[in-house]
Order: structure tokens, then sequence, then C-alpha cells
């Protein structure tokens, strides 16, 4: 038999041993409740500082869309592209580094890249708008210290057309230029917001009630009033005309007379902005709207504004006939007619618009003061016409950024007023933008209403829907209906003797076409004017069955032969007067 | 003087019977039924966590689920094949389970692989298993069998024939494990079996003493070798200085734990599992628990787990032998300081990590080797010997008495019965 039976020394120590651990138990027990119940809003507080993060969740940038004939097309949507980033501090071996991105980047230069690799910066981006399937390249390659970022893109499916009307969204994500810029708040909408608590890697864990979200608004849904065929033409008819003028720049617009849409508008010079950063600091010109951006002298187009304002002051008839001298002396000096000069004789109302005569003008000036000089009283009447009804002096509110009002001397003070004024009657001396210009002859011709200009037909509300806008009545007694029948008629009449010189063949039989070239001096930044250079500029409409489009064109600083007003803008206005009745849907007229 | 008793006509190795005077009953169902709350526990946290978890790693998302349902299922089979086999047979096989376990151990340093912790690691084809739990496991049988020959010999405390090769079967595994595998967590349990199995044998009180100090010396050794566990130990030393600033990595399992409150943030409320605390489903699931379930749910777990304790301590008490009670001792030891070294950790109150929490960890091996071990005690459950008996009955007839005044005639204390006195119905130990 074994002895192996157990001695009391055994399980004695046995029970120490298990007392022992009952007492690691119970210490183990009160550290637990310590930590869970006495410090749980402590510890609750550091989990919750770890773990909550908080995300912006972006809001979509609002489409830009605008009309196609009867569709609606759009000009600019958004879509993803990628940062490709590097941070220097985890680059292992630049040079491998920087061949491999090259390599998968393309269009990229490796000293740059790898000089980007070596910077003190933690943050350098190697190239913007990285398309989806060269971001999964460069995944592939598996680099330590290249990263990606997600960056919403606008995208334009019409290239650069109508790019001056758009601007773009630079790389902060702001709108610059154009509608983007004017329109910026409503674009870009009301980011969203999320707090949730997440793992390590930031991905919000789903079940914790603690998690707030506020969905995103989205940036409103933007119409255009432009009419994306029309703004090709127009954009071929400028391009075609700058180039046979050959001139540098310019710009031209179309718009509605009976309600200040803009169906169309484009400078030239133009750029592509889905690659607006390839233009360099010292050309970021080219990126403004010119034709709301950039107030000018526009030289005779004022005729028939002017010539409104003496009929509706009463000051003359559509029938009246004066004695023009030809030249005569303001102040000491000469004011002489520059275009068609034809000596001096009778002259009816209709010879200073076909013949575009500055003393006819200044003659109308005259008038609305009593009579033989230019006095106080005409120059605060010409100043009301210019400043209250053409509204010269003040932004139109036309959404595009950087907009910028005219300037108008004042009629009680200042060196030489009344040549200063005797100037302002044919459009020197005093600047507005082709905007106004066209504004102010729309409101003419269209029985004297002005409309604010506007480019935006239609806009989507807070639930998506399409809220159209309607057009804004500034001022509905510009002039008298009576005064703008006048003004049609005159215009008419001297574009029907004028037209040939333009380029146009015929009339057609049903419209009726009414216009006025203006060949401005240009300023010299050292004070009077240039002699050699000329701005082209020429206004007019085309009227059909039921509407009426005033056009406007500017040609700055043509090198072509003949007074700029009609060789280099008057073409212009012909293709695209043609273009509105041969392809816009303009019904004729049916007598 | 043997005893004839129907229960004693199966032979039972001398081993298992000591001085032979014990019966053999229905064995502590209760242990099994512990196991099986502590292992339902741990797969409720693993499978609240496992998508979660597999998403962070690009797992399936049933990945940890589907494991830990194969680790449970062979737990079982484990628990009733061990509880089968005759007591006798480990320590018969000794031989071969040392060589075996020598093989895994060493098997580890050729295939382990670029992972992290690879060395802890044996892969056969596309099993992997941890070869330090077998080694706990082995260790048990050894010391059981190896000590009980010594205690009968009288020769515990004899530096030749116990000393020497405790010492030496200590420095191997600790090379193996604590220096190559750098397992120091494990190196705890396996250090810890080793000397309460011994103290529980009966060396000498000084004898310990000098033992406890150069393991003490050994790991304060370990920790200076290696500036990770310095850092931990500091960290230890230097607790939540402020969770909420620069000591916020060093807190994460303080955070889970401190986060979950009294009644915990719910099954599916666990932030801190997903890449804040390592290993949450492994060595920091204790955290995640506290996480879920608060206060409530630890207090259940530490009390399945006391309760496990207290089981094993009543089947030592009662164990005829001194190699079984040796085994259960091991057992007790091995589960013990497993589960408080992983929770003490948790807790901040013990710095070393990297340890799975028995049965509740996600681990195939782990849960089947503590199963094993409890598997064996649950086989030796099912023997008592008749001297507890005798003053289990003597101390409840003396309680009855005082109560109730009068003297129950009982088998056990009944003068005159020719019947032997063993046979009396006691309640199962």
């Amino acid at each position: 038999m074994q002895q192996t039976r157990k001695t009391p020394n055994t399980l004695a120590r046995t029970r120490i041993w298990y007392v022992l651990i009952l007492l690691l138990s119970a210490v183990v027990l009160v550290r637990v409740f310590h930590l869970q119940v006495i410090q749980h809003d402590y510890y609750k507080t550091a989990a919750e500082a770890g773990q909550m993060r908080e995300y912006e969740i972006p809001a979509s940038r609002g489409v830009i869309e605008a009309h196609n004939g009867d569709s609606v097309v759009p000009l600019v949507l958004n879509e993803s592209r990628y940062i490709v980033f590097v941070d220097p501090l985890h680059i292992e071996d630049i040079d491998d580094a920087a061949e491999q991105l090259v390599s998968v980047l393309g269009a990229q230069d490796k000293a740059e890249v790898e000089q980007k690799m070596a910077a003190d910066n933690r943050y350098q981006v190697i190239q913007r708008n990285v398309t989806k399937t060269v971001v999964e390249n460069i995944e592939e390659l598996e680099l330590p210290g290249v990263g990606i970022r997600e960056e919403p893109q606008r995208t334009y499916p019409h290239g650069s057309l109508a790019a001056h009307i758009l601007g773009f969204v630079n790389n902060d994500g702001e709108g610059v230029y154009g509608i983007e810029q004017a329109l910026d708040d409503e674009l870009v909408g009301t980011p969203g917001q999320l707090r949730a608590v997440t793992d390590t890697r930031g991905i919000p864990l789903a079940a914790n009630p603690e998690n707030t979200l506020i969905e995103p608004q989205e940036g409103r849904r933007t119409r255009l009033t432009i009419d994306v065929s029309l703004q090709r033409q127009l954009e071929d008819a400028l391009e075609h005309g700058l180039e046979r003028a050959r001139s540098e720049s310019g710009g031209a617009l179309v718009i509605d007379a009976n309600s200040g849409a803009i169906k169309a508008m484009a400078n030239y010079p133009t750029f592509d902005p889905s690659r607006f950063y390839e233009v360099s600091n010292d050309e970021s010109d080219v990126f403004a709207n010119r034709l709301v951006t950039s107030p000018m002298e526009i030289g005779s187009i004022m005729k028939p504004l002017t010539l409104a304002a003496a009929l509706n002051e009463g000051a003359v008839r559509r029938d009246t006939t004066y004695y023009d001298p030809d030249r005569f002396t303001v102040d000491g000096a000469t004011i002489r007619n520059v275009e068609e000069s034809s000596g001096v004789g009778e002259r009816n109302m209709e010879d200073i618009l076909r013949l575009s005569l500055n003393t006819g003008a200044t003659w109308l000036l005259k008038q609305m003061g009593g009579g033989d000089e230019i006095n106080e009283t005409a120059r605060t009447t010409w100043h009301h016409y210019m400043t209250e009804r053409f509204f010269f002096d003040k932004p139109t509110g036309i959404e595009q950024g950087y907009e910028v009002a005219g300037d108008i001397p004042d009629p009680f003070d200042g060196y030489g007023l009344n040549i200063q004024y005797a100037n302002t009657a044919f459009g020197q001396g005093m600047t507005t933008t082709p905007l106004h210009a066209a504004a102010a002859l729309s409101a003419v011709i269209n029985q004297g209403t002005y409309y604010q200009p506007r480019l935006v037909d239609a806009q989507s509300d807070n639930e998506g829907a399409m809220q159209p806008k309607d057009p804004v009545a500034v001022r509905k007694d510009v002039v008298s209906p009576s005064v703008s029948a006048d003004i049609r008629r005159l215009m008419e009449g001297a574009f029907a003797q004028n037209y040939r010189s333009y380029g146009l063949n015929n009339l057609r039989t049903g419209f009726t076409i009414g216009g006025k070239t203006g060949t401005a001096e240009v300023p010299h930044p050292e004070g009077g004017y240039y002699e050699d250079r000329f701005n082209g500029t020429f206004f007019g409409y085309v009227s059909g069955d039921d509407s009426t489009y005033v056009i406007m064109v500017r040609v700055d600083e043509p090198r072509i032969g003949g007074y700029a007003g009609s060789t280099a803008a008057g073409p212009i206005f012909v293709d695209i007067a043609t273009t509105l009745i041969d392809s816009f849907g303009m019904q004729p007229r049916v007598n | 003087m043997k005893q004839k008793n129907r229960h004693q006509r199966r032979r039972i190795s001398p081993l298992i019977a000591g001085d032979g005077q014990h019966r053999r009953h229905r064995p502590d169902y209760s242990l099994s039924v512990i196991c099986l709350l502590l292992l339902v526990i741990g797969m409720i946290v693993v499978y609240a966590i496992s998508p979660g978890l597999a998403a962070q790693s690009g797992l399936s998302e049933s990945h940890f689920v589907q494991r830990q349902m194969i680790a449970i299922l062979l737990a079982v089979v484990t628990f009733i094949v061990v509880s089968k086999l005759p007591l006798e047979i480990w320590w018969r096989s000794i031989k071969i389970l040392l060589a075996v376990t020598l093989l895994a151990l060493l098997a580890t340093q050729v295939t382990g692989s670029g992972e992290a912790n690879a060395a802890r690691w044996v892969q056969i084809g596309g099993l992997s298993f941890q070869s330090v739990e077998l080694l706990k496991f082995t260790l048990v049988i050894w010391l059981a069998g190896f000590l009980s020959k010594r205690h009968r010999e009288g020769t515990v405390n004899d530096f030749h024939k116990t000393l020497k090769p405790l010492g030496l079967v200590l420095l191997v595994s600790g090379f193996i494990v604590a220096v190559l595998q750098s397992d120091l967590g494990s190196m705890g349990v396996v250090a810890g079996i080793i000397i309460v199995m011994l103290f529980v044998a009966g060396v000498s009180w000084r004898l310990l003493a000098a033992g406890a100090v150069m393991v003490l010396l050994a790991g304060s050794l370990l920790i200076v070798a290696s500036p990770y566990r310095q850092e931990r130990v500091m960290t230890f030393l230097n607790p939540q200085a402020d969770c909420l600033a620069e000591g916020y990595q060093a807190c994460q399992a303080l955070i889970a734990i401190g986060s979950g409150g009294l009644f915990g943030k719910g099954i599916d409320r666990s932030a801190q599992a997903y890449g804040y605390l390592p290993e949450a489903a492994n060595d920091s699931i204790f955290a995640v628990l506290a996480e879920m379930f608060g206060f409530v749910g630890v207090v259940v777990v530490i009390g399945l787990l006391v309760a496990l304790f207290t089981r094993l301590y009543r089947i030592i008490e009662r164990t005829p032998s001194m190699y079984s009670q040796l085994i259960v001792v091991g057992a007790l030891t091995w589960l013990s300081t497993q589960a408080f070294i992983n929770i003490m950790a948790m807790v901040g109150l013990f710095p070393l990590k990297g340890i799975t929490l028995p049965f509740i960890s996600y681990g195939g091996t782990s849960i089947i080797f503590v199963t094993a071990a409890v598997a064996l005690a649950f086989n030796i459950s099912r023997y008592s010997t008749f001297s507890v008996i005798e003053q289990s009955v003597t101390k409840r007839n003396q309680k009855q008495q005082k109560k109730k005044g009068n003297l129950r005639d009982n088998s056990v204390e009944r003068r005159g019965n020719r019947r032997p006195h063993y046979a009396y119905p006691v309640r199962r130990p």
C-alpha cells in the first residue's frame, strides 16, 4: 500500500493559496468598481475625447445650366477628382519615389517633384485634378508619404463656352469671376455635419445614439437665361469678326429688350475654366467679363440716347431740322465731326445718327438747356438721363463678379464743365460698360421700361424645385412710348442707309433692324487721347413679330481701314443679327 | 486493510486512490456548467465585435465568430475525452508528453513566420497553435507526478533530487518562453504553477522565499533588458496621469472599462474595440466586456471565475491522493494566475500584458487547453477520501445536534453497526 495520503500540511498550504486568490479577486473587484462607478465620468469624458469626431459633409455645388432651344442643358457639373500630394517627412527614397510617381502621372517634371519631396513643408501638392484611374495606379505603387485627397471638381461639358459668364471655382473652393463669384453663397450650399463615435481610422460606428447628423443643403441649381447655340454662334462671330478687324480683344452680347435677359454674352480672348490654373498671374485679365467689368468711353453710340433724352424733354421733335456749322467752339475747344464729315448745312434728326454728327449731338445737348449754349439746365438734365434713367453710374446688379459702374462727370463742378458735357453727348469724357449701354438702349426702344439686365432665369428652392425669376422693371418711364417709337424709326432709317457698309446685303422683310456705330477715342493714361487708337462699338436691335433683341458689340483697337465702328464692329453686329433671325426662332412681323 | 465496496470494483491506480480510503461518485458537474457559462460570455463578446474587427483588418464579417465556434466545439470534445480517460494515463505517458512539448516549443523557432509574436505559434499546415499552452498542461502533469513522488519519499526539500531538476525545468522553459518567445505573461503563469505546486507539496518556507527572490530578480532582469517592457513598467508606475492628454494611448483599457459604468454601454456599443485597444478579442477582451456590460458584467465574470476556483479548491480538499491533489492545484494556479495577470493588467494593477483571459478570450489554443485542465479536475472530482466524508458528516451532525438538541443516528457514528461505515450517502463534494 502506497502512502501518498495527504498531510494536513498540504491542505493548509492549499488553503493559503485559495485565500490569496479570494483576496486578489476582491482587490480586482474594488478596483473595477472604482474605475467604473466612482471614476466613470472622468473616463466617459476621456472616451468621448478620443472617440468623438466631427465631420463636415460637403454640400455639392449647384449645377449651372442653360437653355438650348426648347431644352435645358448643363453648362457646369461636379465630378470627383483627386489631389496627389506628398508628406516629405515620410518619403523614404526621393529619387525612386519621384521616378515612380512621375511615370504614373506623366506630364510632370521629375526634378520639380523631387524638389517638392525634399521640402520642409509637410504637405506638398504634386498634381491636382487627377482622375480615378490614375489614382488607382498610384495606390498600387504603395509609396510611403504619397497621399491622395478627394476634391470635387467643376467640369464643363461645353468646354470654354460662356467661360466669362460662368467664371470658375478656385483651388480654395471659392467661386471667382462670373456667376460663380456673384452667386457663390447660393451655389456653395450649406455643408452638413456628422458628430460620431468612430474607430481609430475615423470611420463612424453606426449604433451610437450620441451620433448626430445634419444633412447638407446642396447648392442651388441655377438656370441661365442664355441660349447655348446662340452663345456658340455669337462667340464664333465675335472671334471671326475680331480676326477680320485684326483686333486682339472685344466682346459682344445679346439682351432681350423686353425682359433684360441676357441671351448670349462673350469676350475674346477667352479661357478654359477647367484649366484656369494654367493662366499665369499677369494674364489674369483674361478671366474678367469685360462687358461688365470694364467701363469705356462708348463713343457715338451715345447719340441715339442723347437724342432720346432731347426728344423726351420736348427740346426737339422727330422732324426738327437745324443748321449744322460742322464745327464750333465750346470753352475754347473745338467740337468737330469725325465721321462722315459732310460740311455745313441743314440737318435733320436722322442725319445726326446717320452721319454721326458730333456737332448734332452737342446741339441736342444745348436744346435741352433751352437753346444757344450748354448751360446748367442742359447739364443737369443730361446728367439726370445718364444717371437716373440710363443708370450709367450704378451697377446694374447683373449676376457677375467684379461688376463696375461707369463714371459720369458732375454737372455742377469741374474744370471745363461745358466742353466735358459737350463730349458726353457723343460718348466721350464719360465711361460706362457695354452692358449698361445695351440695357439703356433696350429701355429706349421698348417703350421706356428699364429692365435690370440678368443672367439667371430660374433657381432651385430649398426643396429642389426650380423657381423662375421674373424680369425686374427698374423704371417704366425712361422715355415715353412715342419717343421710343421715334427713336426706333430714326435708328432704323439710319441703319437702312448704312447697312451695306457693315456687310449686310439686304434687309429681311418682317424684321426691323436699327443700329448705331461708335468710334471712340482711346484715353491716354496720362490724360488726353491717343491719336491713332480707336475702339469700335456698335449697338442696335433686331425686332421681329413678338421679340426684340438688343445687340452690343465692342472691338478694341482694330487695325483695319475705315471707322472702327462700321468696319470692325458693324460686321459682327450683322453676323449676330442674321443668326438671331435665321436660327433663333424669331418670327417675322406680318403686315 | 483493503475495503470491498461496489464503488471500488473498478481498479483504480494507487496514484489516484491514495490511501485507498475513498469512494467514487458523480463528478462535479458544476465545473462544466461554469466553464460553459464563461465560454458563452466570451462568445457573446466576440460575436458582438466580430463584424467591426473584421472590417478593420479586411476579414469576412463572421471570421472571428466562426473560428471561436470551432474552438468551443473542439473544447467540448476535449473536455469529454479528457474526463473519460483514466487519470493515471497522463503520468504513464509523461515522457511522450514532455518530448512533444519540447518539440512544439522548439518548432516555434522554425516555423514562425514574419508576423508579430510569430515565435509563439506553431504552424502545421493551415493550423496554428500556441505551444506555451501545451507547456502549461504538461508542466502540471509532470509536476504532480514528480512532486507527489518526492512527497512520498519525503525528499521535497532535497536539493539534488527535487530542487535541481525543478530549477532546470524553470530555466529551460523560462529561456524558451520569456527570452525566445518574449512572452512574460505566460512566463508568469509557468512560474506561478511551479512555485505554488512546490509550495503545496511542502517545500520549506526558507527555500520558497529564496525561490521567490530569484524569480523576482530574473523578472526584473528581463524587464531591464527590454526597453519596451521598461516603458510598460514606467507607464504602470506612473498611471493615467492624464488620460485625456499624453497618456491617452497608455490607458485605452482604463478608458474602455471606466466608460462602461455601472451597467455598461450595451452589447453593440463598444467603441474601444475598434482600433483603440490592441488585440480587442484576445488579450483585451476583459476591457471590451467591461465597456459593454459595465460593473454588473464584470461582477458576473469574476463571480463565475471565483466559483470555478472555489469548486477546484473543494476538489483539492476531498481528493484522495497527493498526485490528484497536485494536478488540481496546478490547474487552479494556471487558471487563476492567468486570469489575474490578464485582468489586473487591464485595470492597471499589473504592468504586463499579452496573455489571454481563460475561456473568454478569442483563440482556440487557450480555450482548448484550459478546458483540458478543468477536465482533469472534473475527472478527479469523481473521488473523495473518506476522511473528508467523515469530517463533513460529523460536522453536519454536530450542527444539527446543536440546532435541534437531539442526536441523530448515522452510519458513521453508529456504534455496533456491523456494516462498513463508509457507504453513507454523502452529498457530492
